[in-house]
């Protein structure tokens, strides 16, 4: 009885607990649950979720409203390369409405007022909407470092300011004159994303992110900068003492986390109907949607393009779903919610193991 | 599974307190633990050694249901347990007292010690009951403490001691202390000694988790040795002798390396001048000069905040100095980034080695990699490839390292954090001396690294000074100053109170400097008003002076 060297422990039962320590188990569980709570939350209100997430996938992946999707997946996409670049190094952005409001305004006082040939008028907004956002993000570096105040709380908080400041512009000052809604005139026509072919939707603007993309991704694993925001985020004293300048790393990353946020507020504007329009960069919900897929993602740069599929199956879906099932699109904002929820469990529960295995 | 009346301790049960048979556990490809027998055997102090790695925290994680064994049975009193979390184990009689201890700073030591087992009056915690309590257990087993003393004020020996009672208060018949000794001075450490020979008179089984011979043929009486996560030696402590534990720990006999001391020194290389650290009227660093030559071991003692992390950490840049200056090179490199300070010249081991020195959740690799990654092999300082690394150079230089530092790994993409101490100390270390760099600060360089690594440690150590390197080494083993510096200073309340050099210096006298005991003769450098408050407390705590 003393002697047992093999408890019978089933080979099956150990596969599965070496499964379900996966990486990518806690977000895939994450998604799974918060489509459980919705379903719940469908059924309380006396609907049927499997009509309703029917309808979600028909509206999102109906091959006649795919350019409109891909359109969608692309802002998603580069706001959630807003979120990721500084949750690289472990700071959180969440003035991304403030950045990508600033970029739009930014392309379209450039598109407006600048008289050149599209060719070069077209990358020159674009360029200064990185320019102005990226300066606006990169403000809450030094806020950081001189001041110790946040970057998750900086960002927050100057993000409606350059909203309320945009907004602003638009109703009193350079707004369309005579227009019942704040907006800006229509950009001339050499102030425009170029097509790409017979796409309604889609343009050039889609290009520009996914190079965006491989661009982090490549700066993410082969540079020295890429590989200096991955130890900064996975121990900032490690960083610091490894010779890493922390403060500055956080400003290239802030700034460039503004960029990308001003460059997808440039596309919007200088896409279908080609203006800049009060609210109508925010009310989407890029941002939000974006910063979900970055950290569904973890902020890996591989995953972004994947997770960004899932919100964006559930904006676009979510409309359709109000029209042919009845429930409410406030719904996708719910199931965003609960994938953040629970990923930020994640990150409590990784804490407590690690304190654990310490002993 | 209800463990027997306390009162059958007192009889001679045949059932040992413990006994664990056939003890198994694996992590991945990692066997921790293969097969271990151990009994102990009621009212005794066993010893389980081993070096860093060989399974002895695993084991004890078992023991108090820290962790399920996939093999073997517990039996407690004679009676197969089962425990599914540590408080199935203390509700068993068992204690321990961890190497990092687990107390609330900001509580005192009464509520710590009472902590889940409080004495309540109508509902409510009876405070004057648990200082009770506290004073009793104390006295009876001759652990000094406070009980309304805030536990943040106390000394790292102090904690410890709070750490005991809490076991104690919760009836523990069988105490395991996890590396007890780690963060105590020498005086600490004989009153600890002293604690647990009383403990075990009283019919308390004591296990005393440690990889410190002297300690282990100081105070217990049996040992069982591992290696590789299997029993490789038992032993009565009578019969032991270093010699045969050492075999056992690591399967050959150790020659101790020693500095050969033949000392043609060079030029200054590191100038620290009246530097003051932290706030300038309760200053960590307090007006410290000292000077390490090219070719030259500078031992820095002192027990554990005492000043020195702070030196460290204003040499490196991660802190300012209030004042003073600093000199690598005859370079001034104050107010510098320490990237610069780097560049100049400085390699840093770090006493901190979770916090500071490694990335638990990145690879061997790429914790091998920081510093080196913007020059050649792996990044480039000039030209095209500037600013850009080869993934590939960095996976090949991490692969030699790890074999040219016998780093015990499944591999370089695997996460530093699974590796033992020991072996992410080589890592570490392999990291720092590789940048080849003309001063190297040594802090704690082989603190939680068994006796084999040790002594390797040393040699590159005493290579890279052969090899002209200028060497601060930070430690709190006066042993392993002894044995390399050439010259030793010893800092006290963040001043440096002694300096002796290789051939004055004995364990007594830098013990007794530690320890804050002005020695005029041989510490000129020590102005009177350095001295501190002559130690009339039985065992001196330079750090209880901060209780407020």
């Amino acid at each position: 009885m003393t002697s047992t060297p093999t408890k019978p422990q089933p080979r099956a039962r150990r596969l599965l607990a070496t499964a379900l320590r996966h990486p990518a188990v806690v977000p895939l569980g994450a998604v799974v649950l918060a489509l459980l709570i919705g379903a719940v939350i469908i059924a309380a209100a006396g609907l049927d979720p499997l009509t309703a997430y029917a309808a979600v996938l028909e509206g999102s992946l109906d091959p006649r409203q795919l350019d409109y999707t891909f359109s969608v997946w692309g802002f998603i996409c580069g706001m959630a390369l807003a979120a990721a670049i500084p949750l690289r190094m472990g700071e959180f952005n969440l003035g991304g409405n403030g950045q990508m409001v600033l970029g739009g305004l930014t392309a379209a006082w450039v598109a407006l007022n600048v008289p050149l040939p599209g060719i070069l008028l077209v990358p020159l907004a674009v360029l200064a909407a990185a320019i102005v956002a990226g300066g606006f993000g990169a403000l809450s570096a030094p806020l950081a470092t001189r001041f110790g105040i946040p970057i998750i709380i900086s960002t927050l908080l100057l993000s409606p300011i350059a909203v309320a400041v945009v907004s602003y512009l638009l109703r009193f000052q350079i707004g369309e004159a005579g227009s019942a809604v704040a907006q800006t005139p229509r950009l001339p026509e050499q102030g425009r994303m170029w097509a790409l072919g017979d796409l309604s939707y889609s343009n050039t603007g889609l290009l520009v992110i996914i190079a965006m993309m491989v661009a982090f991704y490549v700066v993410d694993s082969r540079s020295a900068v890429g590989f200096e925001l991955r130890v900064v985020g996975a121990n900032r004293r490690f960083g610091a003492y490894g010779g890493v300048r922390v403060g500055r790393l956080a400003f290239g990353a802030m700034a460039a986390a503004g960029a990308a946020a001003g460059i997808v507020g440039a596309i919007i504007v200088m896409s279908s109907p080609y203006r800049l329009i009060d609210g109508a960069l925010i009310s989407p919900g890029y941002t939000f949607a974006g910063l979900a897929a970055a950290l569904l993602a973890g902020g890996r740069p591989a995953l972004i393009p994947v997770t960004a599929i899932l919100f964006t199956i559930l904006q676009v879906g979510g409309a359709s779903m109000e029209r042919s099932a009845d429930v409410p699109r406030q719904l996708s904002d719910v199931l965003q919610g609960v994938v953040i929820v629970v990923l930020a469990l994640r990150t409590v529960l990784d804490q407590r193991r690690t304190e654990r295995s310490s002993a | 599974m209800t463990p027997p009346l306390a009162a059958a301790v007192t009889g001679e049960s045949p059932a040992p307190a413990v006994e664990l048979v056939g003890i198994g556990k694996r992590f991945g490809a990692v066997v921790a633990n293969d097969g271990v027998d151990l009994v102990l055997r009621r009212g005794s102090v066993h010893a389980v050694m081993g070096e860093n790695g060989a399974g002895k925290s695993t084991l004890m994680s078992m023991l108090f249901g820290l962790l399920k064994p996939d093999s073997g049975e517990i039996h407690v009193d004679g009676v197969p347990v089962q425990f599914d979390g540590p408080l199935d184990a203390i509700a068993a009689g068992l204690g321990m007292v961890h190497q990092h201890f687990r107390l609330f700073d900001s509580m005192t030591v009464a509520d710590n010690v009472v902590y889940g087992a409080e004495p309540t009056r109508a509902g409510l915690i009876d405070r004057r009951a648990a200082a009770a309590r506290v004073r009793e257990l104390s006295e009876r087993y001759g652990l000094e403490t406070e009980p309304t003393a805030v536990v943040g004020s106390l000394s790292a020996g102090a904690r410890q001691r709070v750490e005991i009672l809490k076991a104690l208060h919760r009836d523990a018949r069988i105490l395991i202390l996890d590396e007890p000794t780690a963060v105590l001075t020498p005086s600490e450490v004989t009153s600890l000694f002293t604690v647990i020979r009383r403990a075990a008179d009283a019919g308390t089984t004591v296990v005393l988790v440690t990889h410190k011979i002297h300690e282990v043929l100081a105070v217990s009486d049996e040992v069982t040795v591992l290696r590789d996560g299997r029993v490789t030696g038992r032993f009565a402590t009578s019969e032991a002798t270093s010699a045969s534990l050492v075999h056992a720990m690591t399967g050959r006999e150790i020659d101790e390396v020693r500095n050969p001391g033949t000392g043609t020194t060079g030029a200054v290389a590191l100038e620290v001048d009246h530097v003051t650290v932290g706030d300038p009227r309760t200053p960590a660093v307090h007006d410290v000069s000292l000077t390490v030559h090219r070719g030259e071991i500078v031992g820095v003692a002192g027990v554990s905040g005492n000043g020195q992390h702070e030196l460290v950490a204003a040499v490196l840049g991660t802190v300012q100095a209030a004042s003073g200056r600093i000199r690598l090179l005859g370079e001034e490199v104050g107010g510098r980034s320490v990237r610069d300070r780097r560049a100049a010249g400085l390699a840093v081991i770090p006493e901190d080695r979770r916090g500071e020195g490694t990335a638990v959740t990145l690879s061997v690799a790429e914790n091998v990699t920081l510093g080196h990654h913007r020059t050649a092999p792996i990044g480039a300082s000039k030209g095209l490839r500037r600013g850009w690394m080869s993934i590939r150079a960095e996976l090949a230089r991490a692969r030699e390292l790890i074999a040219d530092y016998d780093v015990r790994t499944s591999g370089e993409q695997q996460p530093i954090g699974a590796l033992s101490g020991g072996n992410a100390q080589k890592v570490v270390i392999a990291r720092e001396l590789s940048h080849g760099a003309p001063v190297l600060i040594a802090e704690q360089p082989t603190q939680g690294v068994d006796v084999g690594a040790i002594e390797s440690i040393h040699q590159r150590l005493l290579d890279y000074r052969a090899g002209g390197g200028a060497v601060l080494l930070v430690s709190h083993e006066i042993s392993e100053l002894l044995a390399l510096a050439d010259r030793i200073v010893v800092m006290y309340s963040g001043r440096v109170v002694a300096e002796f050099s290789a051939a004055e210096a004995t364990t007594a006298r830098i013990g007794a400097a530690m320890a804050g005991a002005a020695e005029a003769a041989a510490a000129p450098e020590a102005a009177p008003d350095t001295a501190p408050a002559p130690a009339d407390t039985p065992a001196p705590e330079p750090e209880t002076d901060r209780t407020p």
